[in-house]
């Protein structure tokens, strides 16, 4: 028996679970399998609702965890077996390899000297790292990893015998007693390469809605310039493909629900940066949930902003920029534009569509939890449904409480 | 301010959704239909806007639609429909309607929209050539008779002169009046209240009956263009060659056909073109038949792979599409049956196939107004208005 509680998944949903259960008192251990905390929130640019940038919210989160003993955190973990019972699991977790010392240390110079690159995740494919890499400066834990793979032979006698690195270092697996779960998995975005009249992810400067948040951000590949990722032009015509991969049959056959929202945020980026900017909207409905729709008024009123209604059915590449075929249903033509820029508003798929966690759980057809809490496991965030960030955090305090009501007392 | 009222026939929705359309009413007109439609032009396209017309149930804005007819059914747009509301399918039951309604006898296109009315079609003709058989059987004084010369002769039966062609002939020109007067209420219905100015100039209609022909007809451009999409990351076999084919072996045996009427009856006048069937193997005439025969053959099994390949989740034939295979395929097999056991000299099998296929051609021709058959005509008919005054 044990009235620890496992939070999987240290994106917002889950930090604010893991934190609200550790304030009533209960252990728990938060495991993520990226090597920082903050998920999907650290890679936006800034979030609704009150369009702060990600180190905002997530600086408050780090804190609370920080003073918070009760917590433990597991990073570049992740869950691999689960035994046992509602109020008396053993997880099993495994411990990937960070091949840096325990404490912070500052790699930077380090990292400056290594020739070896690969594509970075984080940043979604628009830069690359070094072997030594910390993909934010407001990351936490504050620690660098370590990928070997990325070394160049001379980077590898680089960073031989550096005290603070352990190159050796080799993946362990711990054993958690607990007493409630909570899944906190989040969500990733559509893969572009499904969406085969959209050109497959195949089309030079036809992004995604997050990678456009990284072009945006003040720590991304680009400095917060928004330039096309060929030639660094800054982009004079840009076009927001709505519902791409969304509320379609053959692809995610929900609403993601925030992408129109992302859409908005995006063309204010734009803007502020270039009020001269070009921006068309393609859509087939505007979906401004609640106050949010002060934001499509505000979007709506810019004078540089031109909403098509009709969802676009081809994209092609056409000499660097991206040609868009749609029908304007309002008018009743077809068009055939091109821009300079084109973004796919891709949609929210859980990260459980594709994954095995091994937790006994049933899934909906589209990857969602669809139960699991008469065994003790509950879902918080885009694991559970698309959310936008606070509701994704209401959502992890109220599976915090949920989890801390099955293991109390025990 | 112009009102416009909307007047919403839920029944003919209903109707539409029932010959084929089911899933009409998931659409949420996101105008990818229109997009992935190769054909569909620049203004106005379709099938969006014919989508929320069968919605609304607009039964004269449906049923009038040049585009109707533009449409090749190639399904891209059902395979990037993101709702699954299928518009090819949409698109194909409403011109099922029109084969339905657009001309008389009522009865012959409620029989013909069900295979509930397939008896009926069949009694027909059956009923026809058998009184034909007995009468003749009773002349001859056998119902297998043989010609004086030992062969198999099936005129000694169903003589030319005085059954197969009158009947044929009032059968053949009867269908094709009923064609004519079903596109001259189609022609009616595309145009638009008011009057038509066209600015530049009018094509006339031979003009453009003739273009029509060639391209479709002759060249079925219309079929390449269906390959011009996006794409849809589904495989879709191009009709193109296999249309072609059936439509050229048609015209083969028909050419065929009027050679021999007109060297039969013409050779009653002249003698030198006279021609007696049934021809040897060997005659120029006899050979064009029989390569008209088998590709008629080759074109059958081609298309009726690919329908029986297609995904359902995005497009299926219907009840129209199969009668018209299934009847063509029993033309072209009873037509070669009937010359195998001919030469092979098995008399009743041979007469037997002869009189099926006698049938099954009768049925061909007399039904082509209320089956699928008849969109050569509608169509043809569609796209030369077209051509003459735009798309209204």
């Amino acid at each position: 028996m044990s009235n620890a509680i496992l939070v999987v998944g240290g994106g917002f949903a889950g930090l604010t679970a893991a934190i609200e259960a550790a304030e009533l008192g209960h252990e728990v251990y938060l495991v993520e399998k990226r090597p920082w905390l903050g998920g999907r929130v650290a890679q936006l640019t800034k979030y609704f609702p009150k369009l702060c940038p990600p180190s905002c919210g997530l600086e408050i989160q780090f804190q609370r965890i920080r003073k918070n003993p009760a917590i433990k955190c597991f990073t570049m973990a992740q869950l691999v077996g689960l035994s046992g019972k509602k109020g008396d699991y053993t997880a099993r977790v495994r411990l990937n390899p960070r091949h840096t010392a325990p404490h912070n240390v500052d790699f930077s110079l380090l990292a400056s000297t290594l020739e070896g690159t690969a594509p970075s995740e984080f940043e979604l494919g628009l830069g690359c790292r070094k072997a030594l890499y910390k993909s934010m400066p407001f990351a936490w834990p504050a620690r660098w990893v370590l990928d070997p793979a990325t070394l160049s032979r001379s980077d590898a006698a680089r960073v031989a015998g550096n005290k603070y690195l352990d190159i050796g270092e080799e993946a362990r697996e711990i054993e958690l007693n607990v007493g409630a779960i909570i899944v906190a998995t989040g969500w990733q975005p559509y893969d572009m390469r499904n969406l085969a009249n959209l050109g497959a992810g195949g089309i030079p400067n036809c992004i995604s809605n997050m990678q456009m948040e990284r072009l945006a951000s003040p720590f991304g590949p680009t400095g917060g310039v928004i330039r096309r990722p060929t030639d660094g032009k800054t982009p004079t015509s840009v076009a927001f493909v709505q519902c791409a991969g969304s509320r379609d049959q053959n692809h995610l056959g929900y609403c993601s629900y925030i992408c129109c929202m992302a859409t908005f945020k995006q063309c204010l980026y734009l803007t502020e940066q270039n009020p001269a900017v070009q921006i068309t909207v393609f859509y087939i409905d505007l979906r401004a949930p609640g106050r949010y729709v002060n934001v499509l008024e505000k979007v709506q009123a810019l004078p540089n902003v031109r909403f098509i209604k009709g969802k676009v059915a081809e994209a092609q590449a056409a000499d660097g920029n991206v040609r868009l075929l749609a029908e304007d249903a309002i008018a009743g033509r077809k068009l055939d534009l091109e821009f300079e820029l084109a973004v796919l508003a891709t949609g929210m798929q859980p990260s459980l569509a594709d994954g095995n966690l091994p937790l006994p759980i049933p899934l909906d057809m589209d990857g969602f939890v669809a139960g699991g809490e008469e065994a003790g496991i509950f879902t918080a965030g885009c694991a559970r449904m698309p959310l936008d960030v606070s509701r994704s955090a209401q959502s992890g305090t109220a599976a915090a409480l949920k989890a801390a009501q099955t293991v109390k007392g025990r | 301010m112009a009102e416009n009222t909307l007047r919403p026939d839920t029944e003919f929705a209903r109707q539409l959704m029932k010959a084929g359309g089911e899933s009409l009413k998931e659409c949420y007109q996101c105008a990818t239909c229109s997009v992935a439609c190769p054909l569909s032009p620049a203004n106005r396209p379709f099938p969006r806007k014919e989508m929320v017309w069968a919605s609304f149930g607009l039964k004269e804005k449906l049923m009038g639609d040049v585009d109707l007819w533009l449409c090749q059914n190639c399904g891209n747009c059902s395979d990037l429909c993101p709702r699954g509301a299928k518009p090819a399918e949409m698109m194909s039951a409403a011109r099922d309607m029109i084969y339905r309604d657009l001309t008389k006898p009522a009865i012959l296109g409620k029989w013909m929209s069900s295979s509930s009315g397939l008896g009926w079609l069949f009694a027909i003709p059956a009923v026809l050539w058998l009184i034909v058989w007995a009468i003749r059987a009773e002349i001859a004084g056998s119902w297998f008779p043989r010609a004086a010369n030992g062969k198999i002769v099936f005129g000694e039966i169903f003589n030319g002169d005085y059954t197969i062609d009158p009947i044929f002939m009032l059968t053949f020109f009867g269908a094709l009046a009923i064609l004519l007067y079903g596109c001259q209420k189609l022609w009616q219905s595309f145009k638009p209240a008011g009057t038509i100015t066209i600015i530049g100039k009018k094509k006339g209609w031979i003009r453009a009956l003739c273009e029509v022909l060639w391209e479709e007809v002759i060249y079925a451009s219309k079929f390449a263009e269906c390959d011009g999409g996006p794409a849809t990351g589904q495989k879709t076999d191009n009709r193109r060659i296999s249309h072609t084919m059936l439509v050229w072996s048609f015209c083969i045996l028909a050419l065929v056909t009027a050679i021999v009427a007109i060297g039969h009856w013409g050779g009653k006048i002249i003698p030198a073109i006279l021609i007696t069937t049934p021809m040897p193997m060997t005659f120029p005439v006899k050979i064009l038949a029989n390569i008209g025969a088998i590709l008629l053959l080759v074109a059958l099994a081609m298309l009726t792979w690919r329908r029986a390949r297609l995904n359902p989740r995005f497009q299926s034939s219907n009840y129209y599409d199969w009668y018209l295979l299934g009847i063509i395929w029993a033309v072209a097999v009873t037509g070669m049956l009937t010359q195998v056991f001919r030469l092979m000299d098995c008399i009743h099998a041979a007469f037997i196939i002869y009189y099926l296929h006698l049938m099954v051609v009768w049925m061909l021709f007399a039904y082509a107004p209320w089956t699928k058959l008849g969109h050569f005509v509608y169509r043809t008919a569609a796209q030369v208005y077209a051509k003459m005054y735009g798309r209204s």
